[in-house]
């Protein structure tokens, strides 16, 4: 039968392996770009330069964040396996996976000058972390609420 | 705070210990730690119904209301 522990112990798998994906796919980082470099039509950005260095520069640094961000989820899931849940260390958490998100952003902005679809990641990227802080917001809160309910004798 | 609690200057008054007390009004000791610390962010009116009881006080002999030093803030 389905239930709560196993799907928080599917989401820690899946975490896992991302993470080992994330390193996989890191290290085939140069291969990617040569490709993309090829079947990706020129013209389509303000610079005209290569994209390898850019492009290059703007995935690495994504799986830096994607790491962090993914070490910091692989945390929050523990935490809550083991029944903590609104503790001041899990919005710490949260705000981590959100700046990652948002940090992001900031490379494939500036990629964007080379292939416009880099504004579109940015994007993406920003506007996740956004919902993500606004979590965050709310988890903040319910700590809160969650402390004054623990010291109400 | 401004509200203090004192319930350890009843208590020694009513000559009854921690345990005791955390036993006749249904608590845990660990909560009545809190209590007594001044950490509770609020107390229920149903434990300070059985605190008054218990130790055949008024509210107001547990808790007081203590201004806070503006002045503290300045300096």
């Amino acid at each position: 039968m389905w239930n709560q522990d196993k799907s928080l112990n599917l989401s820690i798998l899946l975490v896992r392996i991302l993470f080992v994906l994330i390193i996989v796919l890191a290290l085939c980082v140069p291969i990617m770009v040569r490709w993309y470099e090829i079947v990706s039509p020129e013209g389509v950005g303000l610079l005209k330069s290569s994209i390898f260095w850019p492009l290059s520069i703007c995935l690495y640094l994504s799986a830096v964040c994607g790491e962090v961000c993914l070490y910091h989820l692989h945390k929050l899931l523990k935490n809550i396996k083991n029944d903590i849940v609104f503790k001041p260390e899990n919005c710490k958490h949260l705000r981590y996976i959100s700046w990652c998100c948002l940090l992001v952003a900031i490379p494939f902005g500036i990629f964007g000058f080379w292939r416009f679809l880099g504004f579109f990641v940015a994007f993406a990227a920003a506007f996740f972390g956004l919902v993500l802080r606004v979590l965050k917001n709310v988890f903040v809160r319910a700590v809160e609420i969650q402390e004054e309910n623990d010291y109400t004798i | 705070m401004p509200i203090i609690v004192n319930l350890d200057v009843m208590m020694a008054k009513r000559k009854i210990s921690s345990g005791d007390l955390a036993k006749k009004i249904e608590i845990t000791p660990a909560n009545l730690s809190i209590l007594k610390t001044g950490k509770a962010k609020a107390i229920r009116f149903s434990t300070l119904e059985k605190l008054c009881e218990v130790l055949d006080c008024q509210p107001a002999d547990i808790l007081e209301f203590r201004k806070e030093d503006s002045h503290a803030d300045e300096i």
